[in-house]
């Protein structure tokens, strides 16, 4: 089962290593393979050097793309953690 | 896939190189190319405007300067106003030549960028040909980490966490050469060339689970690393699972297909106390006895087939031996 979403970073200084690092350690959880899509680019999001590679900033928006059992929960709370600008400032 | 690149990102690049000299600077080079081929615009000058297309750059040399020059101006004026309307990218003239005042005029009203270059038509030609060629070859990303090891390209794929990254530096501890780790970028040279590299703001960082980001070039210095390789073997880490066939004998090679190019995949299950290190070293290895004409595997079968041949004639030989 594949699923796509959509998230926009909302941290001030964009996706940087600790949100980076908090999704990583969310997107860990699911079984279901997950990369993240921005500009050419398209990255495992379970890997934080990946992740960074994006150099996501405030107000880029960021393709999610997950395959498996659990995608689409998967997509929701990656959203939830993006919204909530990745749990930190 | 970078399917297009403006004239002022080329011309950064590449303008040196090229000796290249933007003549009317008052026009913007940001229009984008989109093709890597070039054209010498010879039969077009004589009036065959069959097959143009209008997407390549314009490259004019001593033999179209010296038809343009040979023309009348009003035709010159025409001429040039034609190949303008179709809006090429730019027009480039070699050998250092000076183009007209009205082409430039031309060129400007229509906003087409001049350039100058003082090599000669076909040696820019072949450097131009060669720079677009790799600045619109096929490119991905895979997620894995790359190796030279024994001069062989290795890319270790599978899961997230299964340990790339920790074999990687296990390998380079053992004094061969990181190309990438976690995103290596993968270009395809020519029809048959795969070529990875890092990515740029990546460039030799390694992430091991439980200590974090590390720089592998200020650990283990310069010679632990190498900007790009090409890529020759994929092997794909996996746990062993009960049931699968692995590849006991290594006759038959399988193979994946990168960008349209095959390369040879060797799976490798691993399960705790298993050295994956002097395994890759192995496997490094045998490719490079392959490459130069041997096969190792191939060599025990058709050794085995004749040692199997003479004693069954021997047998033969023995069971009509009656007395």
């Amino acid at each position: 089962m594949k699923k796509t979403g959509e998230i926009v970073i909302k941290n001030e200084f964009g996706l940087h290593a600790r949100p980076a690092a908090a999704l990583v350690s969310l997107t860990s959880k699911f079984d279901s393979q997950i990369f993240l899509i921005k500009d050419d680019t398209k990255v495992n999001a379970k890997s934080i050097l990946g992740v960074l590679v994006l150099a996501a900033e405030n107000g880029s928006t960021v393709q999610v793309e997950a395959e498996g059992e659990d995608a689409e929960e998967a997509i929701s709370q990656i959203k939830e953690l993006a919204d909530n600008h990745f749990g930190t400032e | 896939m970078a399917n297009r690149i403006t004239l002022a990102d080329f011309f950064s690049q590449h303008g040196k190189t090229l000796s290249l000299e933007h003549l009317n600077q008052q026009v913007s080079l940001e229009r984008s190319l989109t093709t890597a081929q070039l054209n010498r615009p010879g039969l077009e000058l004589v009036g065959y405007w069959d097959f143009f297309v209008p997407e390549r750059i314009q490259v004019f040399g001593n033999k179209e300067i010296a038809f343009l020059d040979s023309l009348p101006d009003d035709d010159l004026y025409d001429m040039m106003t034609r190949l303008f309307e179709m809006d090429v990218p730019s027009i480039i003239f070699a050998n250092n030549l000076d183009p007209k005042q009205m082409i430039l005029g031309r060129a400007d009203e229509y906003g087409i960028p001049v350039f100058r270059s003082e090599l000669s038509a076909t040696d820019f030609m072949g450097k131009m040909n060669e720079l677009l060629s790799s600045e619109f070859a096929p490119t991905t990303n895979i997620h894995g980490s790359m190796v030279d090891v024994y001069g062989i390209g290795l890319l270790f794929t599978g899961r997230s966490g299964i340990g790339k990254s920790e074999v990687a530096l296990d390998l380079v501890e053992r004094g061969h050469r990181l190309v990438a780790d976690d995103v290596v970028k993968i270009r395809r040279e020519g029809t048959h060339v795969l070529i990875g590299c890092g990515h740029e703001l990546l460039e030799h960082h390694l992430e091991v689970r439980g200590v974090g980001i590390v720089d592998v070039r200020r650990l283990f210095g310069i010679r632990s690393i190498r900007v790009q390789k090409r890529l020759e073997v994929m092997v794909e880490l996996a746990e062993w699972q009960e049931g699968v066939d692995y590849e006991r004998l290594g006759i038959e090679e399988e193979y994946t297909t990168i960008l349209d190019v095959d390369i040879p995949l060797v799976r490798l299950p691993i399960f705790p106390g298993k050295n994956i290190t002097v395994i890759s070293e192995v496997i490094a290895l045998n490719q490079l006895v392959k490459i130069y004409g041997e096969n190792p595997a191939r060599e025990f079968q058709s050794h085995l087939m004749e040692k199997i041949k003479e004693q069954s004639e021997l047998r033969e030989y023995l069971s009509r031996d009656f007395e």
